[in-house]
Order: C-alpha cells, then sequence, then structure tokens
C-alpha cells in the first residue's frame, strides 16, 4: 500500500487523481498513474480547475440572483413569484444529476471491468449531496406553493415521489454507513443505490395511476411555469441550470475529497496501531 | 433454486412452529396496532365512521408494521450461532435462499392478514365483500412486502443498529405497495371490483419486479452479509 | 415582493453556502488529522511517511499546520 502518491492531500475527483492504494490494480486509471508520476503538478492543477469552477459557480448563482430579484419583470400571471422559478427547476434538475450519477457510478462499481472503489466514493458523494438538493427542491417548492395553489403541500405525483426520493436516499446513507470492509460496504452500497434509483420510475407511475385513476389535477403542474418565459426569464433560467451544475460538481468534488481523506485516515490510523502494537512487543522482548 | 427455496422454507417454517414468535409477538403486536387506531380515530359507529372509511388503508399499515417485525425475525434466526455462515457454506442457490426465506415469511404475513382482516371486519364494523378481489390482492402485496423486506433484511443484517435501519429502508420501498393494496381494497370493499383490478396490476407488476431485483442481488449480498 | 420569494432564495441559497460551508470545516478536520495523527511515529512495513513540506509548501497550504482556508471554501458566502 503505497499512500505517499499524494503527500499533502491535494487528491481530487475533478482530475480524476485520486489515491491508489486500495483501488484495484490494472483497472485503467491513467489518472492515478500520472498522479504518481507527476505527483504534485497534477495535484496542483486539479486543484485550480477545483477553485475555478468553484468561482464560476459562485459568480454564476450571484448573477443569477440579480437577474432574478432584481432585473427581470414580474410575470404576468404569477407576478413576483415567478422569481421563484429561476432557482427551483433547477435544483430539481441538480438532484436528478446527483442521483443519476450515483446509478451509474454504482452500476460501474458493480461491472467487474471498472470496479474501483472511487466509483464507490463518486456514488456517496453524489447522493449526499442530491439529499441535499432533494431537500431544496422540496423546500422551495413549497415556498412556491404556499402562495400560488394556496397550500403548503399537496399530493401530486410529483411531489409525492420526490418527498419519496428523501427518504430512499436518506436510507441509502444510512446504508453507507453500516460497517464493515471497503470492498463488502462498496458492493453493498451499490446495490441500494441501484434498488433505490429502479424505485423512482416505478413510484412516480404508480403515483400517476393514483393520481390519474381517482381526481383530475385541480392544480396548474410546477413545470407550466416555463411556458410562459421569454427573453431575460429564459436567460436567467439557463444561466441558473448552468451555475447550479457548476456548484453540484464543486460540491461532489469536495465531498469525494472528505472521503479520501477519511479513508486516509482509517488506513492510517491503522498503520499507527500497528506500529504501536509491534513497539509494544518489541519492549516486551527487551 | 426451487428445491433450495423449499428446504429454507421449510426450515425457517420449523423454526417459527417450534418458537411460536410471529404467532406469540407479530400477531399480538398487528392487533394492538389495530386497536390503536381505533383508539386514535374515534369510535366506529356505523357505516359512515371514520374508522370504517379508512379501513383499508388501516389494514394495511398493520400489515406493513407486522411485516417488519417478520422480516427482522426472520433474519434474526440467521444471526444466532454463526448460522449464516452456514448458510453461505451449504451450497445452496442464493435465489432459492431468497425465495425460500421470502416464502416463510409470506406464509406467515398471509395467515396474519387473515386474522387482521377479521379484526378490522370485526372492530372497524366492515363487511368485507369481493372476497376474491381481497385475496388476490393480500397474495400479490405479500409478495412485493416480502420481496423487498427480504432484499432490505439481508442488506441491513451486518449493520449494529439493523432494527432502526431496517424500517427506514423498508418503508419507503413499499409506499407504493401501500397504495396500490390499499386502493384494490377500497374498491373491493365499495363493491366496486373493476376499480381495483387495475390496481391488483400494479400490485402484481411490483411483485414481480421486487421479486426480480432479490433473485439477482441477493446472491452477492448474501456472500458479504 | 412578498416574502416568499426572499424566503425562498434566502433558505434555498442559505443552505448550500452552510452546507458548503460544513464541507470546508470537515475537509480541514480531516486535513489536521491526517497530517498530525501519525507524525513523527516510527513507521514500519509499507507506508514509508514521506509528508515532508514540498518546495511550494508556501503556496499549498500545510495540513500539519493547519490549514488555511481554501480560495474555493472561503468563498462560498
Amino acid at each position: 500500500m503505497s499512500l505517499t502518491t499524494t503527500p499533502t492531500t491535494r487528491a481530487t475527483a475533478a482530475a480524476g487523481a485520486g489515491r491508489t492504494g486500495a483501488d484495484r490494480p490494472g483497472n485503467g486509471a491513467p489518472g492515478a498513474r500520472a498522479a504518481k508520476v507527476e505527483g504534485r503538478r497534477g495535484r496542483r492543477r486539479s486543484d485550480v480547475a477545483l477553485t475555478a469552477v468553484g468561482v464560476c459557480a459562485l459568480v454564476g448563482v450571484l448573477v443569477t440572483v440579480w437577474l432574478g430579484l432584481w432585473v427581470t419583470p414580474p410575470d404576468r400571471f404569477m407576478g413576483n413569484l415567478v422569481r421563484l422559478l429561476y432557482i427551483h427547476p433547477s435544483i430539481a434538475w441538480v438532484m436528478y444529476i446527483c442521483y443519476g450519477v450515483a446509478f451509474l457510478s454504482s452500476l460501474a462499481y458493480l461491472w467487474p471491468r471498472t470496479r474501483s472503489l472511487r466509483f464507490d466514493k463518486l456514488a456517496g458523494a453524489s447522493s449526499e449531496v442530491g439529499v441535499v438538493f432533494t431537500g431544496l427542491t422540496l423546500v422551495t417548492g413549497s415556498i412556491w406553493g404556499r402562495p400560488t395553489w394556496g397550500t403548503w403541500w399537496t399530493w401530486d405525483p410529483l411531489l409525492t415521489t420526490t418527498a419519496l426520493l428523501f427518504v430512499l436516499y436518506l436510507g441509502y446513507l444510512a446504508v453507507r454507513r453500516i460497517p464493515g470492509e471497503p470492498e463488502v460496504c462498496a458492493k453493498r452500497s451499490a446495490i441500494a443505490a441501484i434498488v433505490a434509483f429502479v424505485d423512482v420510475p416505478i413510484c412516480y407511475f404508480s403515483v400517476l395511476w393514483w393520481k390519474s385513476l381517482h381526481q383530475p389535477p385541480s392544480i396548474a403542474d410546477p413545470v407550466t411555469g416555463k411556458t410562459y418565459i421569454h427573453g431575460s426569464m429564459a436567460w436567467t433560467l439557463l444561466l441558473s441550470f448552468v451555475s447550479f451544475t457548476l456548484v453540484y460538481v464543486w460540491l461532489v468534488a469536495r465531498r469525494y475529497r472528505l472521503f479520501v481523506l477519511a479513508e486516509r485516515e482509517g488506513d492510517e490510523g491503522l498503520a499507527l496501531a500497528l506500529a504501536e502494537r509491534r513497539a509494544e512487543s518489541r519492549e516486551a522482548q527487551a | 433454486m426451487w428445491r433450495d427455496a423449499l428446504l429454507v422454507a421449510g426450515k425457517d417454517l420449523r423454526i417459527e412452529a417450534r418458537s411460536k414468535v410471529a404467532l406469540g409477538q407479530v400477531v399480538p403486536f398487528a392487533l394492538v396496532v389495530v386497536l390503536l387506531f381505533g383508539l386514535a380515530l374515534g369510535p366506529a359507529v356505523g357505516r359512515g365512521s371514520v374508522l370504517s372509511q379508512a379501513a383499508p388503508g388501516l389494514f394495511w399499515v398493520a400489515v406493513l408494521l407486522a411485516a417488519v417485525l417478520a422480516v427482522q425475525r426472520s433474519f434474526a434466526i440467521e444471526a444466532l450461532d454463526g448460522a449464516s455462515d452456514g448458510l453461505r457454506l451449504s451450497g445452496l442457490d442464493p435465489a432459492g435462499i431468497f425465495v425460500g426465506k421470502a416464502a416463510a415469511v409470506a406464509g406467515q404475513l398471509l395467515a396474519l392478514e387473515v386474522v387482521l382482516a377479521g379484526a378490522v371486519a370485526l372492530l372497524y364494523d366492515r363487511h368485507l365483500a369481493g372476497g376474491l378481489l381481497l385475496a388476490a390482492s393480500c397474495v400479490a402485496a405479500t409478495a412485493g412486502l416480502v420481496a423487498v423486506g427480504t432484499i432490505y433484511g439481508v442488506v441491513s443484517s451486518g449493520a449494529r443498529q439493523r432494527e432502526t435501519l431496517l424500517p427506514l429502508l423498508f418503508f419507503p420501498m413499499v409506499a407504493p405497495i401501500l397504495l396500490a393494496a390499499t386502493k384494490s381494497w377500497d374498491a373491493a370493499l365499495a363493491g366496486t371490483p373493476g376499480r381495483g383490478i387495475a390496481w391488483l396490476d400494479v400490485l402484481a407488476v411490483f411483485a414481480v419486479a421486487y421479486l426480480a431485483m432479490g433473485t439477482v442481488a441477493f446472491g452477492p449480498l448474501l456472500e458479504d452479509a | 415582493m412578498n416574502g416568499y420569494v426572499e424566503a425562498g432564495y434566502v433558505v434555498g441559497l442559505g443552505t448550500l453556502a452552510a452546507y458548503a460551508a460544513s464541507l470546508a470545516v470537515r475537509e480541514r478536520a480531516a486535513r489536521r488529522r491526517v497530517g498530525a495523527g501519525p507524525a513523527g511515529t516510527p513507521f514500519v512495513a509499507g507506508t514509508s511517511h514521506a509528508r515532508v513540506p514540498g518546495p511550494d509548501g508556501a503556496a499549498g497550504p500545510e495540513p500539519v499546520t493547519g490549514a488555511p482556508p481554501d480560495p474555493a471554501s472561503g468563498d462560498r458566502r
């Protein structure tokens, strides 16, 4: 096990230059190998890239807020409430990216040829960010729904399945915390992620049928807000999508780093304990 | 696979016959839940009361709560005396183990549902009409429930906090089953079984999907549990 | 505007900022632990523990000495 390819702990997900110790050898990780050779230079480059993403995300969000709150005109039908629609759909969009990435990387982990703990970490990072964004989707949607529909919550298919998503992935995060060997945990989590993801479309349809079989929807679909959007509103929304996606990239990269650090900490804790026990036995022999 | 499933199911049911945990604890627990709903939603007086209106939903919630306990019991017996190692080393087909364990829980749950249905009819003052649809949706819903329960039972069996983890994983996954089963029972009890058929289909789809998921995923999960 | 809009923006962006800040804090704590934990311990077998400040240590924050905030984490609102 070599713990020292990235000594000052600057490995990032952005460049794919994670640590190589626990990853299976020979799984086609040019980034990891390059990191070994280039060492600090590759790490610094990924750092710069991540910082750039962070700055872009921050500027993008700030400009979105500025455009959304002050520049764009109020909507003809919704008035100022339309301003909430500059952040709510993009947050929901990021939520889907999060779970999509978590699903794909879980699949990649289970696929023997691409099996690498990096995918496990990516899935964990992405779904944790996803839970945050799902919560925000629910809250911002609710804040929009209260003045628009006159209620904080309604049993609309979209809302119901989003709430289910939230608890499903909370459960997934709980599964990730089950202690065990890294490979065992990763496999278990990957299966849990896939099961949770597969459940989402099924849930959606079941709840859709539940509505369509019984009462006709009495409220406007949140998505219909988009149909009124023109000009500066469209640009603001587009910018919002882009900048929240950048926020996602930045957050996931940071979360991924945290996983890398925690893993290293575990390894070094073990190494430390081993060293101490060996020292003890030497003392006992002496 | 089917022979292995029979073996495992027989083993689990034999253990239940000797220990009588489901009979002595899970069934009384479900009855307590039914009573608690009665206390929470007021006395049932006649057809239009809240209790009688909500009877299908309450019945299925009680079944769900009992199902968690039954699944926990099903994996608790594997946790004792290194039984899970024995199961892994036995050379039985993992898919067979999955189907067997699910079938054993399903058998217990179906028996429980019969008792509970009687209790609901009696206590919530609801006539059990449309018996065929009721029974069919019970079977389909139970198949889905035990499939999800067995998948997550083995996932959480490695965790030290499995008592709290399993419900968190289980309930969101079976939410659609609760929905469909309630609707199906609603239709049957209201005397319009035609509306319930669609929901029975939904239940069947879920049962098949979750069972398929389980037979595929159980092997790798069991290896590491 | 009517309060709802402001509330939505504050809650949405505030939560994200809080989450980003928590990540930065956790990362710094983890770095400190990883950096400070085994320092000075004699190491055997496999863990060649070469955690020395490089020539550009002044530019890159050094975990042992309590890393200054990453530019990306510092300016997240």
